[in-house]
């Protein structure tokens, strides 16, 4: 009975293992092209992800803004283009954690709290954000908002002239009215007014390889499903 | 073709995997032998894992990985990043050519890195030393630096550290000099000198010109200082510390007394003063608050320091003391 249990138990193993290895030899660019793997990941990921992302991430993946941890089912990205290569940099490295390879390149800086702006010109950005993301907002303190934008808080140096964020910098897109640590005009006058330095450990050396790449394709997976079921849907009504 | 009789409900046919199970637990000594099976293979693998050497060194490159340098990994994830950085491409797009000029680059680098530590640059080498200091300290102090501070724990940091917002004090000051005993010519007494100096400070009092007592009563120019505006510590510097002294004493348009010198009396006279203050947390916020995310780093170090420290083992030579 035992040899036979041990049996099954080492066959499965060693078929896990060539999958393993399969997954984390397999280039990032083209594992999503590869349904079986993608398949394998779905299966493996959801546990690691539990135990590890869960806490900060939420366990529906949808972020918790109190501490700017962000949506991952949104298919918004801060960091990179939501490939599964750019994923898995950020779980191995981590953002802003002292190591060189980590996501820190420049941080938000406090405007309020360090004097650059005053609370009126905080208060005009935050209508131009609330105008910028399609929410009703004041005209006049909107278009000074513009002003201060692409003026002396030189916002437009990381989240670009158009607003349309940067993830080189992890600068997000303001028009997309997605927001990491709340979108209400007071959180978006405290993430101004306070600035943003937020922190994602490296997974490195704590996770395994494998471990790490699974989770990459199944947030890269899990993101892009609502936008193919818009897109699917949007195709479906456009049809001839 | 015999029937078979049957007495009573026909009994459902069972697995070969349910009927050894039955007879196992069914033997009277069944007790005893599933828990002496799990001790044996215990012991099994214990004795394998003692008597197991050293892992064997890998001859082929694990998963996930794209070389081995004397047995250390070169990640597929940093090599593709680093073939994009360097042929500024993307990693499909560089040719055989470059990933394999970029993967050379950084095999020679890990043997570098292991050369290094090899030689033991840590201990060494200051600049390896300072990296290594900063780079643990850059990681201790991301968590602190997470948390921005309010705005009253910015003033109360300004409150407790605000003589590092001192302004620095300046002064627009004429140094006249009447020389005494023979220095540059003069021949008139020290007695003599202070007497003449205390009538030319009584005229510069009662409105007349720095020209008028130079003419009159042979003040010059002592050539220590230009009559313009000056930082206070350039001011010392150049007047030295009792000159500088009586000049911080006095406000715009006073007049010294008669100071003796070296070379002779000298007379003061202030046009400008403005005097070192502190700062207004307003107008040096953005100091404070850049004092404050240093001095919370320094904390995160000291901490950290601690920290290490009594996990340490630390021994000092008889008579040496930290």
């Amino acid at each position: 009975m035992l040899v036979v249990a041990g049996g099954i138990a080492y066959a499965h193993e060693v078929r896990q293992e060539r999958w393993r290895a399969r997954l984390v030899s397999t280039l990032p660019g083209d594992v999503a092209d590869d349904p079986a793997l993608v398949a394998f990941a779905r299966a493996e990921a959801p546990p690691i992800y539990a135990k590890h992302c869960a806490a900060c991430h939420g366990a529906d993946m949808r972020g918790n803004p109190e501490i700017g941890a962000p949506n991952l089912v949104d298919n918004v990205w801060l960091y990179g283009d939501g490939g599964v290569f750019e994923i898995e940099r950020t779980i191995l490295y981590g953002i802003r954690t002292g190591n060189s390879k980590s996501r820190s390149v420049t941080d938000m800086p406090a405007f309020g709290q360090r004097g650059v702006l005053s609370d009126a010109d905080i208060h005009s950005v935050v209508q131009y954000l609330l105008k910028l993301s399609g929410r009703p907002y004041q005209v006049e303190a909107a278009n000074e908002g513009r002003r201060i934008y692409t003026g002396n808080a030189n916002c437009g140096d990381c989240h670009a002239g158009d607003a349309r964020g940067d993830s080189y910098y992890g600068a997000p897109n303001l028009t997309v009215n997605v927001w990491n640590s709340g979108g209400s005009p007071e959180d978006l006058y405290k993430a101004i007014y306070f600035g943003e330095h937020h922190t994602m450990q490296a997974w490195f050396g704590t996770l395994s390889l494998f471990e790490i790449r699974a989770l990459a394709v199944y947030l890269h997976v899990v993101s892009h499903e609502p936008a193919a079921a818009v897109r699917a849907t949007l195709a479906a009504r456009t049809a001839p | 073709m015999s029937a078979t009789r049957v007495d009573g409900p026909v009994a459902p046919k069972r697995s070969w995997v349910r009927r050894a199970g039955e007879r196992l637990i069914a033997r009277p000594g069944r007790s005893s032998v599933l828990p002496l099976a799990a001790v044996v293979i215990g012991l099994a693998l214990a004795a394998l894992g003692m008597f197991r050497g050293a892992p064997a060194p890998l001859t082929e490159v694990p998963a996930g990985y794209v070389a081995l340098v004397n047995q250390k990994g070169i990640l597929l994830s940093d090599f593709i990043s680093q073939v994009e950085t360097a042929t500024m491409k993307r990693f499909d797009e560089a040719t055989p050519e470059e990933k394999s000029r970029v993967l050379r680059s950084m095999i020679d680098e890990e043997l570098l890195v292991q050369r290094a530590l090899v030689l033991d640059l840590p201990e060494t080498t200051i600049e390896v030393r300072e990296a290594m200091q900063q780079g643990v300290e850059a990681q201790v102090a991301e968590p602190y630096w997470a948390l921005p501070p309010s705005d009253a724990e910015l003033r109360a940091y300004y409150d407790k550290t605000r003589s590092e917002y001192t302004n620095d004090g300046t002064m627009t000051v004429h140094d006249l000099v009447m020389h005494v005993g023979g220095f540059q010519n003069a021949n008139q007494s020290t007695p003599q000198a202070l007497s003449d100096a205390a009538e030319a400070v009584y005229r510069l009092r009662s409105g007349a010109s720095v020209d008028y007592v130079k003419e009159h009563y042979g003040f010059v120019d002592s050539n220590r200082l230009p009559a313009i505006e000056e930082l206070d510590f350039v001011v010392k510097m150049r007047l030295g510390e009792k000159l500088f002294e009586v000049a911080s004493a006095l406000g715009n348009g006073d007049i010294s007394d008669p100071v003796i010198e070296d070379d002779g009396v000298h007379v003061l006279v202030m046009d400008v003063r403005r005097p070192a203050s502190v700062a207004d947390f307003t107008s040096v916020r953005d100091k404070v608050y850049q004092a404050y995310r240093r001095a919370q780093g320094e904390r995160a170090t000291a901490e950290n320091v601690k920290l290490l420290r009594s996990q340490a083992q630390i021994i000092l030579a008889p008579g040496e003391e930290e």
